[in-house]
């Protein structure tokens, strides 16, 4: 009843709410072009950055395929896998201990799970950078540091959606389940793991599109050879043109947009959105 | 004497601010159907807890089937429960809700189906096996809760407050079904509910809970008739209450002078305050003053048509209230707003109670 | 029924928490840790030594060059906190109260921008704000300028790239706080006789300012430490907190000082954190 009474009263005087829906229109517009206005570049003739574009060529798409932009990319997703496979499976014994036990250190394991959201990711790298060549692990800077670096800012994601899905067990079906003689152990297994499937999966999600679209931590902890593809299209920035660069950035774009439409069919992220505190 | 399927001597259950339960004592014979009935908060849903085993209590036993059940963990307890939201398993369908306790029995698999296939039969959802709980009615999903804890075959059933979620209508089909099949399958079974009418419906016994203990236990009839406190009075159907001093052991004086002839308590002594109850359905109105019997005089405040009674809420002499329900049985006889009237009772229907401690 | 399953059995969660722990304690606390001590420290031709001093602090907070990059990045923060607010806050009402049946694909689209990585957003300003760039091209077109504006490098386009790619964060944060707010209070009120203007000035907006302040915050705590942006948008002349810490640490190899301005970085998070919870913004679940 609520929401028709509010929109029969807007329409009926759609002053108001039209010019919200320009303003609205605007913002879209604001937010969505330049975007687009890459992809659009990305098809250029010419190798100048212009828009509208001159002609339209494949040329830079081959570019861009090319090792010297796969390789970075396909580092960036096996960098990504799996970052958010050891964020999922750290994050679970978390999740569990968080949102199901009392006891008196929690306030402080609360504050250490989600420590690195809260800090800017440029300084945990830089710290992490530090702390490789302090110890004495300069030959793990790369693949290795950028892992643990990943791993340690998309744990709390995964956290989080596995605690949502934990906080949102229906309430007595593991007492339903006990009185119908489920050890503790079974009562996990047939009635809890598979009730809070989707928050492991959002979780994952999350965690590999945090890592995939990383830079600020990326920056400090690549290597030659061992970059990600963010830090690599930073890096030619420099040079300025190259339609080839924004053929690169709307596969990237593509991929991570082709997998949550595809996690979204098959199991549903929209109850995990709300709430989620990222960093560019 | 046979041992009582299930005993609870003594039991307690305290929480950090709170007494929960403040010592129960219970028994229920095998193949009776006993309601634990009370307000919220009264720890009739603690116990039931306390007899599944979800927490242990801090004091007091209990045995099922003369054994002690100790610490056992709820899932060595031959218990089904069925709880007020049903807690059906939303990932599973039907029967494979209902199959739970058999899987975890480890019994053959056809074994398993037969009985769900019967257990479904009898609570009227045969065909609906397949379907998960969201595509489920309410009252579907309180029959795949049920069937769910019967077909394990329990040594007790608990059922909390499985009706309150369910419209009217539902709520008095259901009352009358669950009663059937409880007496076709004669198993053991403690009911928790705050509704009277469902109580007094539905079991052999009813024990009344107040504030953690059980005030008074006995058959419907007994509890209705005959309450023992003024809790138990007022809880169960609607009663009207003045008060009064004893005088002699058969008589009560109001303070208006008024004697009324009837059985004080033992344990009641001479000059002690009490309240004589009367059920509202048990007096009668008069334009005049009656002969004999309870009569007190007032005027008709509100009158309400309940379409098979009408109920009079009078306003009497010395500022107390009563209440006279009277049966529509089409005479003419009826008394309007405002008017003065007596409310009289025969003193053979009125009970004398003890005062609030 | 009162059996909850939180327990206070101490063996099973200290192994439970064990691993995950301990990467957190080693691979995040133990690197602030480190830096939070470097910045203590004295560095000579590029090596960290064992001084301690306050020197690093004070260079940082005295010298007019990086009191200019503080600034700076205190401004661009301030500036595209109040954008995105400005900006989200319509989109965010309509996405909240709109009936149409794309809003599903609506909500998608608001937040589509976040699954691209920041560089690639940014890098569409670099296309439309270059001297040869799509608003020069298009002003000339116009006929308003005649000769081509260096829309960057520079502060503004830092702020316009910024708000751009932290807009997300505003309307999601602006929309949870709107959908916590009862339906039926904007009924009431214009039951009352209020106009959908008036409601909208005296019940919801009000109401919304949790979010409103909690979007502005977080836009705010993300903005000063950003990196991406400002090099792609700003250059060497233009510096903020992020790019002067890269400098220092990857180019002069200075760890004294960049990590000093890390911790005043920290120090800045720390303390937004703080403000944004006191102000009670819509909690996450944890």
């Amino acid at each position: 009843m609520r929401s028709t009474i509010l929109s029969a009263r807007w329409r009926a005087n759609s002053g108001p709410w039209a010019l919200l829906c320009s303003v609205v229109a605007f913002v879209y517009l604001f937010s969505l072009g330049p975007i687009l206005i890459t992809a659009a570049v990305s098809f250029n003739e010419t190798h100048r950055s212009s828009f509208p574009p001159h002609g339209f060529s494949f040329r830079w798409w081959e570019r861009a395929l090319a090792p010297e932009w796969i390789n970075p990319l396909l580092f960036s997703l096996k960098l990504g896998s799996l970052t958010a496979l050891f964020s999922t499976l750290l994050a679970l014994p978390l999740a569990f201990a968080l949102f199901r036990y009392r006891f008196r250190g929690r306030d402080a394991l609360v504050a250490l799970t989600l420590g690195p959201l809260m800090l800017p990711t440029l300084v945990t790298g830089v710290g992490l950078l530090q702390l490789f060549q302090y110890v004495g692990w300069r030959e793990y800077i790369g693949f290795t540091a950028l892992l643990v670096g990943h791993v340690v800012i998309c744990m709390p994601f995964a956290v989080r959606t596995v605690g949502v899905s934990l906080h949102t067990l229906p309430p007595n079906v593991e007492l339903a389940a006990g009185s119908l003689g489920a050890t503790r152990w079974r009562t996990l297994r047939y009635i809890v793991f598979p009730l809070i499937k989707s928050g492991v999966v959002a979780g994952a999600v999350f965690a590999f599109i945090h890592s995939f679209t990383d830079v600020n931590l990326s920056i400090f902890l690549a290597r030659p050879g061992e970059i990600p593809i963010t830090v690599k299209i930073l890096g030619f920035l420099e040079f300025g043109f190259a339609p080839t660069l924004a053929a690169v950035s709307v596969i990237t774009l593509l991929l991570p947009l082709i997998l949550v439409a595809i996690v979204e069919r098959v199991s549903g992220l929209g109850d995990f959105i709300y709430g989620d505190r990222d960093r560019a | 004497m046979l041992e009582p399927a299930l005993r609870l001597v003594g039991i307690e259950k305290h929480y950090a601010a709170t007494v929960a339960v403040a010592g129960i004592d219970l028994e229920v014979n095998e193949g009776e159907f006993v309601t634990l009935l009370g307000p919220s908060g009264c720890g009739k849903t603690t116990t039931l807890g306390l007899i599944a085993g979800f927490f242990p209590p801090t004091a007091g036993a209990i045995y099922l089937e003369g054994k002690p059940v100790g610490d056992l963990p709820s899932f060595r307890r031959d218990i089904g429960v069925v709880f007020q939201d049903y807690a059906l398993f939303p990932h599973l369908s039907a029967a494979d809700n209902v199959a739970f306790g058999l899987r975890m029995r480890n019994l053959p698999q056809a074994e398993i189906a037969r009985r769900v296939a019967d257990a479904l039969e009898l609570v009227h959802l045969a065909g609906l096996g397949e379907r998960r709980p969201l595509q489920l009615s309410g009252g579907q999903r309180q029959r795949v809760a049920l069937a769910r804890a019967l077909v394990i075959n329990p040594t007790v059933l608990l059922l909390d407050e499985p009706l309150s979620n369910l419209d009217q209508k539902l709520r008095d089909e259901m009352r009358i079904e669950i009663a059937g099949l409880q007496r076709r399958l004669g198993i053991t079974t403690v009911f928790v509910t705050h509704d009277q009418g469902e109580a007094l419906v539905m079991s052999d016994r009813i024990a009344v809970m107040n504030a953690g203990r059980i005030e008074q236990i006995g058959e419907p009839a007994e509890i209705y008739e005959h309450p023992a406190t003024r809790f138990v009075a007022e809880f169960i159907g609607r009663m009207n209450f003045f008060s009064g001093q004893v005088t002699t052991a058969r008589e009560v004086r109001t303070a208006r002078g008024l004697v009324i002839a009837a059985p004080v308590p033992l344990g009641i002594a001479s000059g002690a305050e009490v309240h004589v109850a009367v059920r509202p359905e048990r007096s009668r109105l008069c334009r005049d003053k009656p002969d004999a019997g309870l009569a007190l005089k007032g005027t008709v405040r509100q009158v309400l048509y309940l379409g098979s009674t009408r109920e009079f809420h009078l306003d009497l002499e010395g500022g107390e209230r009563g209440l006279v329900e009277m049966p529509n049985d089409g005479s003419a006889v009826t008394f309007d707003a405002g008017a003065g009237v007596w409310l009289a009772a025969s003193f053979d229907h009125c009970l004398v109670l003890p005062a609030r401690s | 029924m009162a059996g909850t399953s939180k327990r206070s059995r101490v063996p099973a969660h200290w192994l439970l928490i064990a691993v995950p722990a301990a990467v957190l304690l080693v691979f995040f606390v133990l690197p602030n840790a480190l830096l939070l001590s470097a910045s203590f420290l004295k560095s000579e031709a590029q090596q960290l030594t064992a001084v301690p001093t306050l020197e690093n602090y004070r260079f940082l907070l005295t010298r007019p060059l990086y009191l200019e990059v503080f600034l700076r990045t205190f401004v661009i923060g301030l500036a595209v906190g109040a954008i995105d607010v400005a900006l989200g806050y319509p989109l965010a009402y309509f996405l909240v109260r709109t009936r149409s049946r794309w809003k599903g694909l609506l909500i998608a689209l608001s937040l589509a921008p976040l699954l691209a990585s920041v560089v690639v957003r940014t890098y569409g300003w670099y296309i439309i704000l270059n001297r040869f760039g799509i608003a020069n091209d298009a002003l000339l077109g116009l006929g308003m300028i005649d000769q081509r504006i260096a829309f960057m490098p520079s502060t503004g386009a830092i702020v316009i790239g910024l708000a751009h790619a932290l807009l997300p964060y505003t309307v999601l944060t602006i929309m949870g706080s709107l959908n916590g707010i009862n339906p039926n209070l904007e009924s009431a009120a214009m039951s009352l006789g209020a106009t959908r203007t008036r409601t909208f000035f005296n019940v919801v907006l009000p109401l919304s300012l949790p979010g409103i302040a909690g979007g502005f915050i977080l836009v705010f705590s993300i903005a000063i430490s950003a990196y991406a942006t400002p090099a792609i948008l700003g250059g060497p002349a233009t510096q903020v907190a992020a790019t002067a810490i890269y400098g220092f640490i990857m180019q002069l190899l200075d760890w004294s000082l960049g990590a000093a301005l890390a911790v005043v970085l920290i120090v800045c998070s720390l303390t937004l954190l703080y403000a944004a919870s006191r102000l009670g913004a819509r909690r996450a679940v944890l």
